[in-house]
């Protein structure tokens, strides 16, 4: 009986322990805007998935392409069954790394560069950026802004609409962290 | 309490997991999110592209604030003995032509307003229609199985026919409307291939002398995609006649009854979908192609069709 107890308890340590430095989001934001002189387009979803490993600045970012809702509902369905291939291509994700890795324990304003590999549509490219982390009473979120090609992810972009969906679209992502219970 | 050595293997391997698994750091965020629940049931897109196949519907609707303006065209037969280079093919006649508008009130619920010239003598349709979507299937096949409700009034303006057999030997308004009520099942089984199944019931209030005003139907289709903005398209109905009063109409006109059927292909272009088809059903609503149909596939009275929708969004940001 003792040692279930014992044993029990050590692993609950041992959890806790790897989980201590690792934050997680559920509920960041993902969007992303295409604009051309004929059509506006932006796409955006607020149920991506995050995690920030806060020993070693290490970050995952994973969105579920359907979650992705546009003011027109034909476009969503387009851009499912057309472009993202959701069916193939469930999710979005980028994996990384920040490289200057600020002092997650004080409070402030730090923008630290990442670097990582983004999966779209089945095509893996490394991908740098700038993040902008707020540290507020220890609840870290963090806001990037960068730049895609459409056409680097092998999305064809059909020429009757080419002059609707522009080459590269701006991704906007941002994610606050719900901060360590234990 | 003694502990059983498997429980005790357990407990051990879990604790030893939990060790190991903590000195690889990737790994380690990526369970961390898989703790994040999945988000329930996802409802499957694009059964199908279009919210009709050839002749008959899809259980598609137009979604919220969207309006769909659709053009269909059935031309003469392109062989037999109304065919031929004569009528070149057909394409000198037309034998039906509609001109519909459909609007998504939600999601789910869509209206529909239609002028079609008709293709028997009674003609000068007007159609107001609704479909409503009861049920999405979903990703996980927690429901199987999509189930849309169609239902329709075709009112005929035609002026009103003296001989007192013909289907348009109107007496009042009400005799110049027709029904139609079907329940559309679809399945897309794969990314490429959907089908639908259509019980159909039409109730004519005025039929030619011994034709059923009330008759039972039911439709088949299917879509299967050749690429990714390309597909073909099939549908095909069966309407349970009365035995009696088919043989009577069959032999008062000299003409048979036929069972639609027709087949196309799909473009999707973003916005606008175009249909080329080929059918032996000359009429294009619901009330007229199901029961009316009198041209034959075998006898070259096959026509070619097509139709052209757009598209427009009316959804403010």
């Amino acid at each position: 009986m003792k040692t279930t107890y014992f044993i029990l308890l050590i692993s609950f340590a041992g959890l806790s322990v790897r989980a201590q430095n690792i934050i997680v989001s559920k509920n960041a934001s993902v969007s992303f805007f295409s604009s051309t002189v004929v059509e506006d387009i932006e796409g955006k979803s607020s149920t991506a998935n995050s995690a920030l490993d806060l020993k070693t600045g290490k970050i995952i970012f994973k969105v579920m392409n359907t979650s992705f809702q546009f003011k027109k509902k034909l476009m969503q369905e387009h851009f499912n069954e057309n472009y993202m291939e959701s069916n193939t291509y469930p999710f979005s994700e980028f994996k990384g790394k920040i490289i200057d890795p600020a002092d997650f324990s004080k409070d402030g304003n730090y923008t630290v560069s990442v670097e990582g590999t983004l999966n779209i549509h089945g095509v893996i490219k490394t991908c740098q950026s700038k993040v902008n982390l707020v540290i507020d009473k220890g609840i870290i979120s963090a806001k990037s802004v960068f730049r895609i090609k459409i056409a680097d992810y092998n999305i064809k972009i059909p020429s009757i609409v080419f002059k609707n969906i522009a080459e590269s679209v701006e991704v906007r992502v941002s994610a606050i962290y719900q901060p360590k219970t234990i | 309490m003694r502990l059983t050595p498997l429980y005790l293997k357990i407990l051990l391997l879990s604790l030893f997991a939990t060790i190991t698994l903590s000195s690889f750091g990737q790994d380690d965020l990526e369970k961390a999110l898989s703790t994040v629940p999945s988000p329930g049931h996802q409802k499957v897109s694009a059964t199908f592209k279009s919210t009709k196949l050839i002749n008959g519907h899809t259980n598609e609707t137009i979604y919220k604030n969207e309006l769909e303006f659709k053009v269909d065209h059935r031309f003469g037969d392109i062989a037999g003995s109304q065919g031929g280079i004569k009528q070149f093919f057909g394409l000198d006649n037309s034998t039906d032509i509609r001109i519909g508008f459909e609007y998504g009130i939600s999601d789910r619920l869509s209206i529909g307003l239609a002028r079609a010239k008709g293709a028997t003598n009674v003609q000068q349709l007007y159609e107001g229609s609704i479909k409503y979507r009861l049920l999405e299937q979903t990703t996980d096949d927690y429901i199987p199985v999509a189930l849309t409700l169609f239902g329709s009034n075709t009112i005929a303006a035609v002026h009103a026919s003296e001989d007192p057999a013909s289907a348009a030997a109107y007496h009042s308004f009400k005799d110049r409307m027709n029904y139609v009520t079907q329940l559309i099942i679809a399945r897309k089984f794969t990314e490429g291939i959907s089908f639908t199944l259509t019980p159909s019931y039409i109730h004519r209030n005025l039929t030619a002398f011994r034709d059923q005003n009330d008759l039972f139907a039911l439709g088949a289709g299917a879509r299967a995609k050749i690429s990714k903005r390309m597909a073909v398209v099939v549908d095909y109905f069966i309407p349970f006649r009365n035995s009696a009063d088919k043989a009577y109409l069959e032999g008062v006109n000299g003409t048979k009854f036929y069972n639609p059927l027709g087949v196309g292909l799909e473009m999707e272009t973003g916005g606008h979908i175009f249909h080329l088809n080929f059918t032996n059903a000359a009429a294009i609503e619901e009330m007229q192609f199901i029961p009316q149909t009198t041209s034959s596939w075998l006898k070259g009275q096959y026509r070619w069709g097509f139709s052209i929708s757009r598209r427009f969004s009316f959804n403010k940001k």
